[in-house]
């Protein structure tokens, strides 16, 4: 139990999604005892809470990567804003060309 | 009038002839690069190409035979201009001549084309456009970096799309110079920065809208597409285009013929994700409890049956059964014991019989309690042997086991000597 609570954040979505049609299989196969119907269905909830947690992970930003001022090698990142109908990006400073 | 004198000539064959050993055998003609465009172009079904190569001034007849055409790497086509290699063939029976040409090259942008092809070949047999190492994309990237220009149509295309697809995705642009001198430098610099693993990026999408042949050529060269080919992170290759794909569309995870059907690809619609989740656990409740009510129907039936709802026929059952079965048991060892009176009664003898086994068993016996009173001690002393015991019947074996003054008892067959040792003398 303790084990899987630790290895639930690194389950990638595909994983999660993946496991997630099997129980709904295996369940549906219609093969399984009741306590391990309802194991398997405990643990699809889990798993279905985890995808859906996964899809709120991202946390919608824009940034533009730009070498640093002081002639270092540096990048920095800078969050810009977009307007997301036209994909436009606003930005006061002067969108520099390239890294380099 | 006089007689003309007779000319010196040439009859048409002979003119013709000196010509074409002219020709023929002049170094001036016999191995020339000529340029011009392809005119009148005709591919034989002998595998020759018949053409006409033309400029604003002249034309000129060409023949590419079979046998040196089959090597060419790219084909030829009506406009094209080309350089020719070869050399000039007099064809006296038409009295014309034409070129008969060893190698095409294709001109100016044409060059461009072939060197295209070349580094094509050189990288291919390297590997690394070798399909088996395209990686699947990732189906839920949380961050998508991007490479081309900030101020192109490319992203702003690519933000549209993406943001449409899934409205919290991030987005991490490396911006990149994508046409004309030194633009393939910063091409391959900005893939290299995003596959740093401080950006955290899970796909990246490297490319430019369309353009004409020479604005692409930034991804076809060498340093682009082995930047495609070492990206760690999977990558799409976004350049637009139309007929011919860019090289590093070879070289990339996946390709798009625009940005916008690369962003399409790079981020799931997460409304189709969230479907795809609902539907799954909606197959998992619609099981589970399908899978209760079989169990719950299963138990109904079994609790409906008459045994359930009249326990005590069971006991009843039980009881019927066990009456039968001491009847017929009753009567099974009825017949038996009958049956064993009969014979019984059908052999008379038995007594004596009996007598004989008992007879036997009673020999038998005393043979055996011979055997043991022959080891008994008191057979031993029928023969004279006596034993001492000491005041608590202990057997003495040993002088040692006794002293002078010990009162002992000596068994003989018929009785007992009670006495006193005088004294005890140890060894014979």
């Amino acid at each position: 139990m303790e084990k899987s609570k630790k290895a639930a954040p690194k389950t990638s979505f595909e994983d999660a999604l993946t496991e997630l049609e099997e129980i709904a299989m295996r369940l549906e196969d219609g093969d399984l005892g009741l306590d391990d119907s309802i194991k398997e269905f405990e643990k699809g909830i889990k798993l279905a809470r985890i995808c859906h947690d996964k899809l709120e992970e991202a946390e919608r930003k824009i940034e533009i990567l730009q070498k640093g001022d002081n002639s270092s090698n540096e990048v920095k990142n800078r969050r810009v804003a977009v307007k997301s109908d036209t994909g436009e990006i606003e930005d006061d400073e002067e969108l520099q060309g390239s890294l380099i | 009038m006089t007689a003309d004198l007779v000319p010196e000539f040439f009859t048409v064959s002979e003119l013709t002839k000196i010509l074409k050993d002219e020709i023929e055998n002049s170094p001036n003609f016999t191995s020339i690069w000529v340029k011009g465009e392809i005119y009148n172009l005709t591919y034989h079904s002998s595998g020759h190409i018949y053409f006409t190569v033309k400029d604003e001034g002249a034309l000129l007849s060409a023949v590419f035979f079979r046998y040196a055409n089959k090597n060419m790497k790219f084909k030829l086509e009506e406009g094209m201009s080309v350089l020719l290699f070869g050399g000039l063939t007099v064809f006296e029976k038409r009295g014309s001549y034409q070129m008969n040409v060893h190698q095409a090259r294709p001109d100016g942008a044409g060059e461009l084309q072939k060197r295209i092809e070349q580094l094509k070949k050189r990288l291919e047999d390297e590997g690394i456009f070798d399909p088996s190492r395209k990686r699947p994309l990732p189906l839920l990237p949380k961050r998508i970096g991007v490479v081309t220009s900030p101020t192109g149509a490319a992203i702003k295309d690519i933000i549209k799309v993406a943001l449409r697809r899934y409205p919290n995705i991030e987005i991490i642009l490396a911006p990149a110079i994508v046409q004309g001198d030194g633009a393939a430098k910063t091409i391959a610099a900005a893939i290299v920065e995003l596959n740093k693993p401080r950006w955290n990026i899970d796909v990246i999408i490297a490319g430019r809208g369309g353009g004409s042949f020479e604005d692409l050529m930034p991804f076809n060269e060498e340093i682009v597409v082995r930047a495609f080919y070492n990206s760690r992170v999977p990558i799409i290759s976004a350049v637009g285009h139309q007929i011919d794909h860019p090289l590093s569309d070879d070289a990339a995870d996946a390709a798009a013929p625009t940005p916008s059907a690369a962003a399409e690809i790079a981020v799931p619609l997460k409304s189709d994700l969230i479907d795809e989740i609902k539907y799954h656990l909606s197959r998992i409740e619609n099981s589970l409890y399908q899978n209760l009510s079989d169990k719950k129907n299963i138990y109904k039936n079994l609790v409906s049956r008459k045994i359930f709802r009249n326990p005590m026929e069971i006991v009843n059952r039980r009881g019927m059964l066990l009456d039968e079965v001491e009847n017929r048991l009753t009567a099974v060892m009825r017949s038996s014991i009958s049956r064993k009176r009969e014979k019984l009664l059908r052999i008379p003898d038995i007594e004596r019989l009996e007598k004989g086994i008992l007879t036997s068993k009673k020999h038998q016996f005393h043979m055996r309690l011979q055997a043991i009173e022959k080891m008994s001690p008191l057979n031993i002393m029928k023969r004279g042997y006596s034993i001492a015991e000491d005041s608590r019947g202990a057997v003495i074996k040993s002088v040692e086991n006794t002293g002078a003054g010990d009162k002992i008892e000596i068994r003989l067959q018929d009785g007992r000597i009670r006495s006193t040792v005088e004294s005890v003398i140890k060894g014979d």
